[in-house]
């Protein structure tokens, strides 16, 4: 049970109501309609900083699952889970980026190696980011790219304490998909 | 369009409504708000109240209507709309039970404002009227009217009933009663329960869909809403149908909200249903 009220379809508020009209718009954006005016911004935010945008699906949820994993958000690893398996990672990339196996084995490519080394020392670290770390990432990325991963690890991160702070709940489909392809819920 | 340009068009209403707190004496059956002496008070606080009144004449509104619950439950009522009225005219709604004897003197800073009180008045006997609004509300209400018009102030009075369930002779009579104390018949207002609220629970009054409520702007202490019937209350929760903005200040917040609802609604829907 989450901490807040998600605001069902029943309940929307006038500015957020169209979010309903295909259905539960997900507890994101359910908890958001309780401040319309902040929903109806947030969410187009929201979708342009983790979308595919200019460097792609692949790196994008390299991104969101990762930095999700190393901030411990029970719903965003159990709903990128799924979505980094639909999108086309293997489950030996899967399970390392949550974690549960050696990251080093999983990932050869030194573009993703430099990003996943940039997402950990981001996401987790205080101060500035090593220069080893961010000199290997200028080597391989352009500047917008690196806006655009570095803008989606801090909105990932904002969504991560969101989530885990409201203890908004993973969808039954979810957790049964992935309990049934092996993964922990946790 | 601004707000402004949009009010001087008609497209939005000229009026702000601010519920100014939610406890009441009474607990009348078809409150939309729920309203009883045991309900959270949702009290916005005087200085928002008249910062609302300002902003509201900085956008072009042109009238201030104040609700609740019973809003003179508030010590700091009459003060504060009287500093509202110093900005624009007010319509208080009001039960009227708090002005027995001398505590009508609670009403001495509105004498000679732009000030109107709009009294509940359901039926022209006491049993029918206080079945719905509680005991000896009837001769509450009969014995306080004609004091505050002696005062000076202006009175409305408003008969809330079922829909077409007031007769023509009872509206004939309450008619007859609201003359005798020199109210004339355009202050006096018959309009329909609506099943929110309250009413929700003892199903009574008519379903509405948005549409048919014109879009006031109504401010709560919880947020903005479409119209006046918007911030409602039903099983102590806060209804959030027809919230705009939680934000009520600036007023420009939920005020461009609103008009940016009103501008993407189909032409012609703005029917109402007989609601002042």
């Amino acid at each position: 049970m989450a901490l807040v009220d998600l605001i069902d379809a029943e309940r929307a508020p006038l500015l957020v109501a169209h979010l309903y009209e295909n259905g539960d718009p997900g507890p994101i954006a359910s908890a958001l309609a309780q401040v319309p005016e902040l929903c109806e911004v947030a969410l187009p935010f929201l979708g342009a900083s983790l979308g595919p945008g200019a460097t792609g699906v692949r790196l994008k949820e390299l991104v969101i699952l990762r930095t999700s994993a190393r901030l411990e958000c029970r719903y965003c690893v159990a709903a990128h889970t799924a979505v980094a398996l639909d999108v086309g990672l293997g489950l030996d990339e899967v399970h390392a980026l949550r974690d549960d196996d050696d990251l080093d084995a999983a990932f050869a490519d030194p573009r993703e190696r430099a990003l996943l080394a940039w997402i950990d020392a981001v996401a987790t670290g205080r101060g500035p980011v090593p220069a080893g770390v961010t000199a290997a990432m200028r080597e391989r990325f352009d500047d917008h790219e690196i806006v655009e991963l570095t803008n989606c690890i801090g909105v990932t991160m904002l969504l991560n304490r969101f989530c885990t702070a409201l203890d908004l709940p993973v969808g039954a489909s979810v957790a049964e998909r992935l309990t049934s392809e092996g993964f922990d819920i946790r | 369009m601004s707000v402004r340009e949009a009010i001087e068009a008609g497209t939005l209403p000229d009026r702000v409504w601010i519920y100014s707190n939610y406890h009441c004496n009474l607990e009348c059956a078809y409150c939309l708000t729920e309203s009883s002496p045991r309900s959270r008070r949702r009290s916005l606080d005087a200085v928002s109240m008249i910062a609302v009144a300002h902003e509201a004449a900085e956008l072009g509104f042109r009238e201030i209507g104040v609700t609740g619950g019973e809003p003179f439950l508030r010590r700091d009522l009459a003060a504060t709309i009287a500093a509202m009225a110093a900005i624009l005219p007010v319509t208080v709604l009001t039960n009227a039970t708090q002005f027995s004897g001398d505590r009508i003197a609670m009403t001495d800073p509105l004498v000679g404002l732009p000030v109107r009180l709009q009294i509940s008045l359901d039926a022209p006997d006491p049993e029918p009227n206080d079945e719905l609004r509680g005991p000896d509300n009837f001769a509450k209400v009969v014995d306080a009217v004609p004091r505050l018009v002696e005062r000076g102030l202006r009175v409305r009075i408003a008969t809330t009933v079922e829909p077409g369930r007031l007769s023509e002779t009872d509206h004939r009579r309450l008619c007859e009663l609201h003359r005798t104390w020199g109210i004339d018949d355009d202050d006096h207002l018959v309009r329909p329960v609506l099943r929110e609220g309250r009413a929700d629970a003892t199903g009574m009054g008519a379903r509405f869909e948005r549409d048919q409520l014109p879009p006031e702007l109504a401010v709560a202490e919880h947020g903005a809403f479409w119209s006046a019937f918007g911030p409602t209350i039903r099983g102590d929760v806060a209804d959030t149908h027809l919230l705009i903005t939680r934000t009520i200040l600036p007023l420009a917040t939920p005020a461009s909200a609103l008009l940016r609802l009103v501008e993407g609604r189909p032409q012609g829907a703005d029917a109402n249903i007989g609601i002042r």
